[in-house]
């Protein structure tokens, strides 16, 4: 039941292009709040990226990316550059808790939404605005993709890491990370404003760098700089070892042992072999050094397994391993399937679509999947019916 | 902005106990203490954060308090020191736990509860709390009991198969990914149960999967495979719609930029910098040549960018309306004008390691200015606060308490 989740009663207008404001109101909708999307009139971006149902190819209701941002979401068409649709967006404001989009500072700025001319009309409403840079600064008005935020927040330099690929350059990791970080960054600090205002009354920007974001979740990499002095690279072959993808009789899976009862566990789950006391193997660093001669050991013997064999023993000795999946061995783990992750979405045009669950259950107030992402304009009438006139449809 | 406005913080007056250990669970908490919480770790010297445990050390010498790790992670926070092998410390912990608003642990499931600080235990002290387990695999499930690192996370997400270079086998992202993701799922979702406390009352217990918070930031990699039965291959940094996008060679050391042109318009400006009739080249007019050449319009691009400084290459390209920016490595990151010039960087005073330079709150709020309040905390440094202020103990209590090590 909606009314149930933790964030029922809130309303969310969001316009986000693509991924990073479009995640961040895809938690609060999951979690109960009521959103509206904002598109304009040719529809989103992410209706454009697929993947596409077989029978389906380029159709902009049927693309998956749009359709998993944006369950649980009601849809509006609005160009607010267009001085009507302006004033429909600013009555759709006027009846909200929360507004967020990434707009670019010309964008927003250019149709009269940025955060000045909003907080004057709405001084109550929390307005976030999620950028690759920030509002400030010299880069305050650079362009950016994913690609861009995963460089400029330094993600890039340090990836793949553990790599000897010298002419390979620095790697963006799959699917669009930088946006999706600066997207949770968001909902985590809009939730922070909308705690400040039970006690102000007002609302207030709230401004994301996504560079800042990435930034701020290097691990070692920034504090190894700012410590030592010390770049990190994508280069380099760790100093500790064993920790990396090995192959196994049908797969690959990533060891990894840490501490030093961590590696005793695994050489006894190797059927405690005479090498494994050899003095080069002393201790993770001394491991790390003498790699080349303990790698294909250790893959000698884990050949003679299975990954699902090598992960349920490492499993019972408590060790982190874990398999290399591909998607289709995700999709059907039956751990997730004993967690009910998996949900599948019925769309009236793309049909049934099996999509990411819940990353969290809460005891009380339950995550749920309420309503497929919608049609493009579904909802005008029913959420901008109201303001029928100045609509003008 | 009146003065009374500037001065409320968004978390002001909750009270956040932290028993997690690594990235993941320090990650969460540290969201909270950017709002304004008042976070409390709860450490033991027999098994200190494995962060207070590695480097970097300034000037190479170790000490639990000076990981550069474990001061990233913990700024903005408190720590107090219990041998949880003692029942009475066992018992203060469940006592200042009672008193707070939200509790944080990241072990395999079933541990806490055999700490005796399970769900049930706390909510029955105190029915208001917000508890939030952040394991690797989520508290039910065959795999439940699993041990995690946000390593091989990735790996089992998918995530590891998905990216990597072209023609090459999987590959590491490069940071623990599945640690700072789950963190930050969990900031979100104890966010929202306090939210919802405001109205019932009542807290409730978050059980949150590092696993699952990684698949639900995969739909391009999950949906090609539950919608057409693909799993997309290994593109380097290329997009799937894209061209070019990449991170090419630049001149001097091992030096790179990432060029993304979105669309035709782009193109044409693009061409027009690099000269040389390529704008005219009918190989590359449309988006769908281009991906369909790629590589000959890769190789033209990275012989220009190759030639060329990448900082001069981003401020021409970013002209003209273009994604260009460099690649920042570690030292480009804490020097950049632009990040510095925005306050992003911290320097705080530390009893151990002077004052060092940390990435600090990456968000900004207009009617407060949200700042990291303290340094990490030493190990202990707030036992006679949490003791003596927090659970009322008289001095003689304290005195005994640290002379039985109990504390």
């Amino acid at each position: 039941m909606a009314t149930d989740q933790a964030l029922a009663g809130l309303r969310v207008v969001e316009c986000g292009g693509m991924v990073s404001a479009a995640y961040a109101a895809k938690l609060m909708a999951d979690l109960g709040a009521e959103v509206v999307k904002v598109e304009p009139g040719s529809g989103d971006a992410s209706r454009r990226r697929g993947p596409f149902p077989r029978g389906h190819d380029d159709d902009p209701e049927a693309s998956g990316l749009f359709l998993y941002l944006n369950a649980n979401k009601k849809g509006v068409t609005l160009d607010p550059g267009r001085a009507q649709d302006r004033e429909t967006l600013l009555e759709l404001l006027a009846d909200a808790d929360v507004f967020i989009h990434n707009l670019s500072i010309d964008e927003a700025t250019g149709a009269g939404i940025d955060y000045a001319s909003i907080h004057e009309r709405l001084p109550s409403l929390v307005y976030t605005w999620v950028t690759p840079f920030g509002l400030s600064g010299p880069h305050a008005r650079w362009q950016a993709e994913n690609i861009s935020v995963a460089a400029a927040g330094g993600w890039a330099s340090v990836t793949p890491g553990n790599s000897l690929l010298a002419d390979e350059p620095p790697l963006v990791a799959f699917g669009r990370q930088a946006d999706f970080q600066a997207a949770a960054h968001a909902a985590v600090v809009t939730m922070g404003a909308l705690f400040a205002r039970k006690r102000t009354g007002r609302g207030q920007l709230v401004e994301v760098s996504a560079q800042e974001c990435i930034a701020a979740a290097l691990e070692l990499a920034l504090v190894n700089f700012t410590y030592t002095g010390a770049v990190a690279s994508r280069l380099g072959i760790r100093t500790s070892a064993p920790m990396e993808i090995m192959e196994c009789k049908d797969g690959l899976i990533f060891v990894m042992t840490a501490d030093p009862h961590q590696w005793d566990a695994f050489v006894h789950m190797m059927g405690d072999p005479e090498w494994a006391s050899w003095e080069i193997f002393d201790d993770r660093f001394k491991r790390g050094e003498n790699r080349d001669a303990l790698r294909p050991l250790i893959e000698d013997w884990l050949m003679a397994h299975t990954v699902q064999e090598v992960f349920d023993m490492a499993g019972e000795a408590r060790l982190p391993f874990a398999p290399v999946s591909d998607v289709g061995d995700l999709v059907n783990s039956p751990h997730l399937k004993a967690r009910g992750f998996f949900v599948r979405a019925r769309h009236p045009v793309a049909g049934g679509v099996t999509m990411p669950g819940a990353p969290y259950v809460l005891s009380e107030t339950p995550w749920s999947l309420r309503s497929p992402a919608p049609l493009l304009g579904q909802h005008n009438d029913e959420v901008l019916g109201r303001f029928r006139k100045k609509v003008g449809v | 902005m009146s003065l009374q406005l500037a001065r409320v913080l968004p978390l002001e007056g909750i009270r956040v106990i932290d028993m997690s250990w690594m990235w993941a669970g320090p990650y969460c908490s540290l969201q909270l203490a950017h709002l304004g919480a008042e976070v409390i770790r709860i450490e033991t010297n027999q098994r200190p954060c494995m962060n207070r445990r590695v480097p970097p050390y300034p000037d190479g010498v170790p000490g639990l308090n000076r990981g550069g790790s474990f001061n990233q992670w913990n700024q903005g926070k408190g720590s107090v020191l219990l041998d949880m092998k003692k029942p009475e410390a066992v018992g203060l912990a469940r006592e200042l736990i009672a008193k707070s608003d939200v509790f944080i642990e990241n072990y395999a499931a079933g541990v806490i509860d055999r700490l005796g600080l399970g769900y049930d235990v706390l909510s029955g002290l105190n029915p208001r709390l917000v508890m939030v387990s952040l394991s690797g695999y989520g508290l039910t499930g065959p795999y439940r009991h699993r041990v995690a690192f946000g390593t091989p996370l990735t790996m089992i997400s998918g995530l590891g198969s998905l990216s990597g270079y072209i023609g090459r086998g999987p590959s590491e992202v490069g940071i623990s990914y599945g640690d700072p993701n789950g963190g930050l799922h969990g900031a979100f979702a104890l966010l929202a149960a306090l939210w919802k406390r405001e109205e019932t009352g009542r807290g409730q217990y978050i059980d949150v999967s590092q696993w699952e918070s990684l698949v639900a930031i995969l739909p391009e990699g999950v949906l090609p495979y539950t919608m057409r039965g693909e799993q997309p291959e290994r593109m380097g940094n290329r997009d799937f719609f894209m061209a070019p996008h990449g991170i090419y060679r630049a001149l001097g050391d091992d030096r790179w930029i990432s060029i993304a042109v979105r669309d035709d318009r782009e193109w044409q400006r693009f061409a027009r910098i690099i000269g040389g009739g390529l704008a005219e080249d009918g190989r590359f007019t449309k988006q769908a040549d281009r991906k369909a050449n790629e590589d000959a319009v890769e190789g033209i691009v990275e012989g220009w960018t190759s030639q060329r400084d990448e900082w001069l290459v981003a401020e021409q390209l970013q002209a003209a309306g273009i994604a260009a920016v460099p690649v920042m490595d570690m030292r480009d990151v804490a020097e950049d004008q632009h990040m510095n010039e925005r306050g992003f960087f911290v320097r705080l005073e530390h009893p151990e390691v002077g004052r060092q330079k940390h990435a600090g709150i990456p968000w900004k709020l207009s009617e407060t200015t949200l700042t990291v309040r303290r340094a990490a905390p030493c190990m202990g440094e707030d036992n006679e606060y949490v003791i003596k202020e927090l659970l009322g103990r008289s001095e003689e209590e304290y005195q005994r308490l640290l002379d039985e090590q109990v504390l």
